[in-house]
């Protein structure tokens, strides 16, 4: 089974088209690169994914079943959306303690998380003042809290930094090496382009463009060739 | 569903706001507690009539539990938390659910507080102005004061759950509690009873300009019956949007 099926997903907001009958699959171990121009349902097929957004038509499911019926949701799937969506008077470890004990996970997984993405020493502090990066980074913290098999990534990348975008690269080539399957959409083709297995490219809501990507794949070639 | 309430009154203790209000309402009721003991004895009044009025003010805390709910629910959505929120429980329900009983508990505690120090500032000042300072009346209007304090958190939880803007909520929160009823009272004094302000002031057997109130029992039902209309709206109306 794969890991996430997206099968005839289509939304409408109003009178907007946002993603129009969206087939496609992500398999176990894999890393995907969910790729498209702003406004292409990136974000809209992501949130349909996760539960957030109900579909107007068609499904999306994780191991086969839609995410509001998981039995387990955040150790199945971790989910990076928004990098602002933080509390601003909570601290960054009260944030991550909050989910844990509301996930109902063991007590060490938040200073785990912590050091994985190297906010220890800044965990104590409120996220008021974190920057976009520490942001990201606490987001990611929270996505891995559950030790998923399978995570959804929303521009992780936006606002980093150079060491940041090294920083998340080798964090990504561990998920995968670890076998974890990621999904995630991104701006960045030259980054995703040397790690992803295969590309998912979306235009105006509908699928423009999915394979597999080898070594001699020119991503942006690729990208700019299919989403004109 | 546990885990959902206990991680709930953990983000309540680690924000500062929750201990500034909850420091907020003893004052508040101390202060219209010292009002009610200045105020001059009403011509014919009852023995003890004064004690009830004094610990009665106990339930002035309530705008402080309110608001607490309201933020604690609808801040939610200001922070966009929420997405969180929804991503550890898919089951809407349940997050509301854990809400309105977190708040409940944050409500109770700061209705305890609150009754305490009314109590305290009731004895000594009417002690100090050698007045009755007790009634046999006065045990059950503290504690119909602190339920009344305690439920009015779980209002704000489902005002704010079907408000999701926290500003709207917040004003909607106020305006209604500090206005809208007290109009309708003036123009309507029927209608009294049968509005939330005056089904909690039953609970405390505070009085509402006049207007006479339903049974202790009826106002807290009424009360309850609010919340749980308003909840069952949030279902029907704002818990199923998108999260986008």
């Amino acid at each position: 089974m794969s890991a996430i099926s997206v099968t005839h997903l289509g939304k409408t907001f109003g009178t907007v088209r946002a993603v129009d009958d969206l087939s496609f699959t992500v398999e176990r171990g894999t890393l995907t690169a969910f790729l498209g121009p702003n406004g292409a349902g990136k974000t809209t097929t992501l949130r349909m994914i996760l539960g957030l957004v109900t579909p107007t038509e068609g499904t999306a499911v994780i191991d086969g079943v839609p995410y509001r019926d998981l039995e387990r949701p955040v150790s199945t799937v971790g989910a990076v959306l928004e990098a602002t969506a933080f509390h601003p008077g909570l601290s960054a470890r009260t944030h991550l303690e909050a989910l844990r004990v509301a996930a109902g996970l063991e007590a060490g997984r938040v200073a785990h998380v912590l050091e994985q993405v190297d906010l220890t020493g800044a965990a104590d502090r409120r996220t008021k003042g974190f920057s976009l990066g520490m942001r990201q980074r606490l987001a990611l913290a929270s996505a891995m809290l559950g030790d998923p098999e399978i995570l959804i990534l929303d521009e992780p990348a936006n606002g980093l930094d150079p060491a940041g975008m090294h920083w998340l690269r080798s964090f990504l080539r561990a998920c995968v090496h670890r076998g974890r399957t990621v999904l995630v959409s991104t701006h960045v083709l030259a980054e995703i382009g040397q790690i992803a297995d295969q590309a998912i490219i979306i235009g105006t809501g509908r699928l423009a463009w999915q394979g597999p990507l080898t070594s001699r794949t020119d991503l942006e070639e690729l990208y700019l060739e299919v989403t004109r | 569903m546990n885990r959902l309430i206990r991680a709930e009154l953990l983000k309540a203790r680690a924000n500062r706001v929750t201990w500034v209000l909850t420091a907020l309402a003893p004052v508040m009721c101390v202060a219209w507690a010292a009002l009610m003991v200045l105020l001059p004895e009403a011509d014919g009044a009852l023995p003890g009539r004064r004690a009830e009025s004094v610990y009665s003010m106990a339930q002035q805390a309530y705008v402080f539990t309110l608001l607490l709910g309201v933020l604690g629910t609808a801040g939610e959505n200001r922070h966009r938390t929420i997405t969180w929120q929804f991503l550890v429980s898919p089951r809407r329900g349940r997050v509301v659910g854990a809400k309105l009983a977190a708040y409940g508990i944050v409500g109770a505690l700061i209705a305890v507080l609150s009754g305490l120090a009314t109590l305290a500032a009731g004895l000594l000042m009417m002690g100090a102005a050698g007045q009755e300072a007790w009634s046999p009346r006065a045990p059950a209007v503290l504690l119909g004061s602190m339920l009344a304090v305690t439920l009015y958190g779980t209002f704000g939880v489902a005002l704010g759950a079907l408000i999701r803007n926290q500003v709207a909520a917040v004003a909607v929160a106020l305006v209604w509690f500090m206005y809208a009823d007290y109009l309708l009272v003036s123009f309507l004094p029927d209608l009294g009873r049968w509005l939330p302000t005056g089904a909690a002031r039953a609970l405390g057997g505070m009085p509402l300009q006049g207007s006479e109130l339903l049974p202790v029992w009826g106002g807290g039902l009424l009360f309850a019956g609010y919340v749980a209309v308003i909840v069952i709206a949030a279902h029907a109306l704002t818990l199923r949007r998108d999260i986008t």
